[in-house]
């Protein structure tokens, strides 16, 4: 178990950086009465974040994924979480065993 | 089922208990991330003691991604922060958006829980306010709930990425057995619950092609900022009130 010192300061760099861009937008517009144009962005945002993460996955063109991705976005539209992700890592599993 | 005995704080504890049990799915999905970066961090040459300073300081997978793919030894330190600063300037439009569910609250109380704000926490406190809205309430995140969700995954995270500084040498591919796709399940069951039309959609749309797009152009976790700042820009452009 070991530190080094520019590894502890690069940590400490990052950590401050994400730490002020968390409580950058609270503290720069928590208080502020938004207009309506800024509500509709504020309400797409959530959405915008979410699926650029997963974005990779609908990009990523193996057919494999792409079918197990169809039956999780068939199953999101339907059913609860739990069932959801059950079916969504077990599609997953077997399609990459069967298609290539 | 509120009894008219039960006080603010066991409120509170069954508060903390329902955003445990809501982070189980997510927290299954977190694992085979955290083995995955623990394993790339050992190969970078990290020890788990500084694996578990990396992520329980920061806190932001996607920026952690980031970090270890540009590691050098000594590392380039303003590399580090820009790419930390854009990967995780997301987190400025959702503090800003959660700030109008954190009016109730005070500064003291937000300041350290806004540390634990990572996309799964913010979306599930978000989703949880605006349902509880629905049912008449006023649209106030739920502390407790959002404590719970937020040690969950911390925890979570945390175990997990110096678990995989240990068993990094003999993982083999995690994908292999689908455990990653348990994150596109829970984000597309949280982008349902905050559908509200095609209309509203069309961003959504948007980030989705430009993330994927860059994805393939770029290296690391750049498509999540241009994605998510492409469908904000569409909103921008279309959104009238």
């Amino acid at each position: 178990m070991t530190i080094q010192v520019s590894t502890l300061l690069a940590i400490l760099i990052m950590a401050s950086v994400t730490y002020l861009t968390r409580i950058g937008g609270y503290l720069l517009l928590g208080d502020r009465e938004l207009s309506a144009r800024a509500r509709i962005v504020l309400d797409a945002a959530p959405g915008c974040v979410l699926i650029s993460v997963i974005a990779p996955t609908f990009a990523s063109g193996r057919p494999a994924d792409l079918m197990a991705l169809g039956l999780t976005v068939l199953a999101a539209t339907r059913l609860p979480l739990a069932p959801t992700v059950v079916i969504a890592i077990s599609a997953a599993a077997v399609l990459r065993r069967i298609v290539m | 089922m509120e009894t008219v005995v039960s006080r603010p704080r066991d409120i509170g504890l069954q508060e903390f208990r329902r955003g445990v049990r809501a982070s189980l799915p997510v927290m299954l999905g977190f694992v085979p991330f955290a083995l995955v970066l623990g394993a790339q961090a050992s190969a970078k040459g990290f020890s788990a003691l500084e694996t578990s300073l990396l992520t329980g300081l920061n806190f932001g997978g996607g920026s952690e991604f980031a970090a270890i793919e540009l590691w050098t030894s000594p590392p380039h330190l303003l590399l580090i922060a820009t790419v930390t600063l854009l990967v995780n300037s997301r987190h400025l439009l959702m503090g800003a958006a959660f700030a109008s569910y954190l009016r109730a609250v005070s500064r003291r109380r937000a300041l350290p829980a806004l540390f634990f704000m990572c996309d799964e926490s913010w979306a599930m406190g978000l989703a949880d306010a605006k349902a509880r809205a629905g049912e008449g309430r006023p649209p106030t995140l739920s502390m407790g709930y959002y404590s719970g969700v937020s040690a969950s995954l911390y925890l979570t995270w945390v175990v997990f990425t110096a678990l995989g500084v240990l068993l990094g040498p003999i993982l083999g591919d995690v994908t292999a057995y689908g455990f990653d796709m348990a994150f596109p399940a829970v984000f597309l069951v949280l982008l349902r619950g905050m559908w509200t039309g095609l209309r509203a959609a069309v961003p959504w749309g948007i980030a989705l092609v430009v993330a994927g797009l860059v994805h393939h152009v770029a290296p690391g976790a750049w498509h999540v900022p241009a994605g998510a700042v492409s469908g904000v820009a569409a909103a921008w452009i279309w959104g009238r009130p």
